[in-house]
């Protein structure tokens, strides 16, 4: 069964929020997702950017004004 | 009302002009773009920092200080620039550019938000290290705008002396930050 996991970078500054995801999705397994919820606007560019590069899937979601939730499936 | 709102943000080149960040590419090319143009009709390269400087001399003037005798602001130029007052200071009025110009870009990609404070440990750190940028951009002479970027497009070496440094010191400091915030 694959879990999810939420990471709250809420008022967290680059490059914060990209190093808390790194650092969670090396715990995880394949196939686990990660939510990580920012509202630091570059790191919506680099965590996709970084996620992608490895290979993941990453979606974005905007939930609210200047408010994201960035989801990655690790997929290896 | 609500419709035509979605209309906007539905359409393809509010999307693309104000709703998603630009390239890095499209950035630089902006970029460079308006600092000729600063460079043309001010008269000298874009700076950003030295500014604060001068707005430190009129908010200390506004509390009664007086600056005259202080080694930074000794020279004739710099006294008429304070004299002349914040109104007739072009680097800021740049300045206020850079910051309404920040919030007009928040507000039409509607991600204007006030973010939450998240521990004492992050103001301390926003507080040492905006002292620290703004004492050393004075002692460079300049930020990463004025000592690094005018700079090595001016074809002065000591930009690119600044680069060596700034990678440097931006090393040391997300070293600092993992083990501070990690």
């Amino acid at each position: 069964m694959s879990k999810e996991y939420t990471i709250d970078c809420l008022g967290e500054a680059c490059p914060v929020p990209l190093m808390k995801v790194q650092k969670e999705m090396e715990k995880m397994e394949v196939g686990d997702v990660l939510v990580a919820q920012i509202d630091h606007s570059c790191a919506m560019k680099n965590i996709p950017e970084w996620a992608r590069n490895q290979g993941h899937n990453v979606e974005i979601e905007e939930v609210d004004d200047g408010e994201w939730e960035i989801v990655i499936e690790k997929t290896k | 009302m609500k419709a035509f709102w979605n209309k906007i943000s539905a359409n393809p080149y509010y999307k693309k002009i104000f709703k998603n960040p630009f390239t890095y590419l499209t950035g630089a090319v902006l970029l460079s773009i308006f600092q000729i143009a600063i460079f043309a009709s001010t008269g000298s390269p874009w700076g950003v920092s030295g500014t604060f400087a001068n707005w430190g001399a009129w908010l200390y003037e506004l509390v009664g200080g007086n600056v005259d005798k202080w080694y930074y602001f000794s020279s004739e130029g710099a006294q008429n620039t304070l004299n002349a007052g914040i109104l007739n200071h072009t680097g800021s009025w740049l300045n206020f550019g850079i910051i309404f110009g920040a919030l007009a870009a928040a507000l039409l990609a509607s991600q204007f938000k006030i973010k939450k404070i998240k521990s004492l440990k992050q103001v301390v750190a926003a507080v040492l290290g905006g002292l620290l940028m703004g004492y050393g951009a004075r002692l460079a002479g300049g930020c990463n705008i004025g000592a690094l970027y005018s700079a090595i497009a001016s074809l002065s070496l000591s930009g690119w002396v600044f680069a060596v440094f700034l990678f440097v010191g931006a090393f040391i400091g997300s070293k600092l930050l993992a083990k501070f915030f990690m």
